[in-house]
């Protein structure tokens, strides 16, 4: 829960706002992506995302992120090696705005931002790519149209890096704000420690503050 | 005598007012300024009604009220009151050859089966756990006559098979159960190929994990030899025991561990903790995959070895693939070949993510199942294989293993049956669950513990909130969305060449929400969709896992005329009320 919090409140003192200019990307708004994930419940693999108002023209931009398993997996449920689940996860944006001075780039990131898979531009506020962490957030944001990170994806395995705008290895590192975040449902899980029938226990006796 | 949970945690107050003034009152029903971990006082302690409590990390506090509670049913252990000496020690699992028109007879009995240094009174088939590996020709009918020689009642399911409904082995249906001291004889159809097992279909939670369990494979005498070096049976399996190594008790009147199954502590493969096979280096094994556990799902790592997915329940994949892992829910089966070129030592693991839901963390968990020998010296060579009983050479299969092929029945089958995936369900099933009378503690935790759900409960998470419930409290259901009945409720009425498209959705807003593996009793089927997505390999099935919040779409194949059961096969779902039946006419 600590560390959680730490890397959001990471993510928002990484970004500054940066004001709209008239450039190119023109983003219209795309239908959602059909999820048939569940019947009545999209909100289970579904991740909103929230805007940042970082950067102006996106304070009604809105849109989520879904998860789904990857159809080549022959099982009933995709893991990696480890045990980590193995997802696909498809960003869809709407009312991002008509001009900006940026492109828009997905991102995923684990809670501490030690870890960073760039998934890529967005293209008609869409773009998906692969993430096999348990607890990640899903992140979208403006950078410099020649900047590295605004370039295609050419292979998504190689994608990861060490930390945003740290060692990079041979990916973009990622440098524009913030516009877009939310949080994989399983963020909501934290310690039972001072809630509920465990209300008398402490959170510091478990490593949470 | 019996005790359940104390009187004044037995129900939830009527509404969420009381229950919020009961937390809100200093000095309330939870504000107790007691060691929380005072409780674990109580492992390996002998409680009330004789009930033992299951391990758990000692460092998570309990809960509050509950720390010396029971479930409250009798607790039940095997051979209580006899002297162990008295049973014959269980042996391995050996093959047995059954031809067409053949008669196997089948003991079921309580044996002695050492485990890790410790002796324990469990079940088995004709002395053996895992019982005899049953080998029939595909197109044959075998007799099976089983004499019962334990305290309750058996039956024996021929998992997967499509044979005649009335010796499918669910109790009633239409033969009773087999008493004590009776016997009964199954005439088993064998009409596909493929890695079957067989079990009771009578207190699975219990019989099963008591050791009744052993596959049936099914062979084309006039198919090509594979191209392996040698084969190999995996029976994956584990068992609940106490720090100090005694067996937790079963529910004598209900099952406890309703909300996940009971989670072993203790894991085998093939009946030991030790299981080790000899190969030498170069050669492709074929593993045969069954679990058959109460309701863990592996993930199975062969090292860092080079495995190729061949098939699964009912025959080849459509396309053989390389897969890092082996996924496997309760009563499925996967064929992998696994190729060691190299001598040393691979080990396989159970490799997951555990939860900790207390701290609400992933970490780690790697448990070793078994152990390859790869060296020149120790391996004898293969002989007949132990599920084809097909010779075995010494070949170079390298380059075989390195490629990967489709099966064009398979891929037939695709084209065949294209314009079904696609379309919508013709029946749609809900998975989900009720309780009642379960402790104010843990109906409070279950609901701050589920503001996340995984889709899959690799672990036992929450150890004693899963022992506390019953299936006196717990009700597993399945639903039809379309009409809203549930479980025997159902009514569907097909006709054999039927092709059903059933949609199942497991409802992630339940108060327990939980994976399932599905399991389709006489029929097979296609798990064409997932999530809305179009599966690229397909491979015939009768078990699947459901994940929580996801959809799966199967299109069963309606071969198989009579009354046939769907179920979870987590045994304490099964037998908590997550099953149903359906019927099938000759057309």
């Amino acid at each position: 829960m600590g560390a959680v919090s730490a890397g959001v409140l990471l993510l928002l003192t990484l970004v500054a706002p940066v004001p709209a200019e008239a450039v190119a990307t023109l983003e219209p708004e795309g239908e959602a992506i059909p999820f048939c994930t569940a019947v009545d419940d999209p909100d289970y693999y579904r991740i909103p995302l929230a805007t940042t108002r970082l950067v102006a023209g996106t304070g009604q931009t809105t849109g989520e992120a879904g998860l789904v398993f990857p159809a080549a997996s022959p099982f009933g449920i995709a893991v990696t090696p480890d045990g980590s689940y193995d997802y696909r996860v498809r960003f869809d944006v709407r009312r991002l705005p008509a001009r900006s001075r940026g492109v828009f780039v997905a991102w995923v990131t684990t809670p501490e931002i030690d870890r960073v898979r760039r998934i890529g531009p967005l293209d008609g506020g869409r773009a998906e790519g692969p993430v096999e962490w348990n607890k990640f957030l899903v992140v979208v944001t403006m950078e410099p149209p020649d900047s590295p990170a605004a370039a295609p994806v050419d292979d998504q395995a190689m994608e990861g890096m060490d930390a945003p705008g740290g060692v990079a290895g041979s990916t973009p590192p990622w440098t524009g704000p913030v516009v877009l975040r939310g949080m994989s449902r399983s963020g909501r899980m934290h310690t039972m420690a001072g809630h509920g029938p465990f209300e008398q226990e402490r959170c510091a006796k478990y490593g949470f503050s | 005598m019996r005790r359940g949970f104390p009187a004044r945690l037995l129900t939830r107050p009527a509404g969420s007012l009381a229950l919020l003034s009961a937390l809100a009152v200093p000095g309330g029903l939870y504000a107790q300024a007691h060691d929380m971990h005072g409780g674990h006082a109580m492992h390996g302690a002998t409680m009330e009604g004789g009930w033992i409590m299951p391990p758990m990390d000692p460092t998570m506090p309990m809960l509050p009220g509950l720390e010396t509670a029971v479930p409250p049913v009798s607790a039940w252990l095997p051979g209580e009151g006899h002297d162990p000496s008295h049973f014959p020690e269980a042996r391995p699992s050996t093959p047995v050859d059954v031809p067409d028109g053949g008669v196997l007879e089948l003991e079921v009995t309580t044996v002695r089966k050492r485990i890790a240094g410790r002796e324990y009174l469990m079940y088995g088939y004709n002395g053996q756990i895992p019982g005899p590996l049953i080998r029939a020709p595909r197109g044959g009918t075998i007799q099976v006559r089983v004499t019962n020689r334990i305290p309750m009642e058996t039956t024996i399911h021929w998992h997967g098979i499509r044979l005649d409904q009335e010796y499918d082995g669910v109790p009633g249906m239409p033969h009773p159960p087999i008493a004590p001291g009776e016997s009964f004889t199954y005439h088993v159809r064998v009409p596909d190929t493929g890695v079957f097992w067989y079990h009771p279909h009578v207190r699975e939670d219990i019989q099963q994990d008591l050791g009744l369990h052993a596959n049936l494979v099914v062979h084309d005498p006039e198919a090509p030899a594979a191209p392996v070096n040698r084969e190999e049976v995996l029976v994956l399996d584990d068992l609940l025991v106490a720090d100090d190594g005694r067996l937790i008790p079963w529910g004598q009147e209900a099952p406890t561990h309703a909300f996940m199954g009971r989670f072993g502590t203790v894991m085998l493969v093939n009946g030991a903790t030790d299981h080790r096979l000899e190969v030498r280096p170069g050669e492709v094994v074929r593993f045969y995959l069954t679990n058959v556990a109460n309701a863990r799902t592996f993930n199975v790592r062969f090292g860092d070895a080079a495995v190729k997915l061949v098939g699964s329940d009912q025959g080849p994949m459509e396309h053989q693939v390389m897969v890092p892992s082996v996924v496997i829910g309760p009563s499925e089966r996967y064929v992998v070949d696994v190729h060691f070129p190299e001598a040393g030592e691979v080990e396989i693991s159970n490799t997951i993510q555990a939860i900790d839901h207390f701290r609400g963390l992933f970490f780690p968990e790697v448990t070793p199942l078994a152990t390859v020998v790869v060296g020149d010296g120790g391996a004898a060579p293969a002989g007949n294989g132990v599920v084809t009983g097909v010779a075995q050479g010494a070949d170079d299969h390298g380059a075989a293993f390195r490629t990967l092929s489709s099966d064009a029945d398979v891929e037939a089958d695709r084209a065949r049956l294209r314009e079904h995936f696609t379309r919508a369900p013709d029946h749609t099933l809900v998975a989900t669950m009720r309780h009642r009378n379960l402790p104010n503690a843990i109906v409070l935790s279950m609901e701050i513990d589920t503001l996340y759900v995984p889709p899959m409960e690799w672990n036992d998470a929450m150890p004693e909130m899963n022992w506390l419930s019953t299936g006196k409290q717990v009700e597993w259901i399945l639903r039809e969305e379309e009409t809203g009945r549930e479980g025997g409720e159902i009514d569907w009425d097909f006709r054999v060449g039927d092709l059903v498209k059933i949609r199942v959705f497991n409802d992630p807003r339940s108060f327990h929400p939980m994976n399932h593996p599905v399991h389709i009793h006489g029929q097979r089927f296609l798990v064409v969709a997932r999530d809305g997505v179009v599966q690229e390999n397909l491979v015939w099935k009768d078990t699947a896992i459901v994940p929580t919040g996801s959809t799966m779409d199967l299109l069963v194949e309606m071969s198989n005329p009579g009354e046939w059961m769907v179920h979870c096969h987590i045994a304490e779902h099964l037998h908590t009320g997550m099953h149903f039946h359906f019927s099938v006419a000759e057309r």
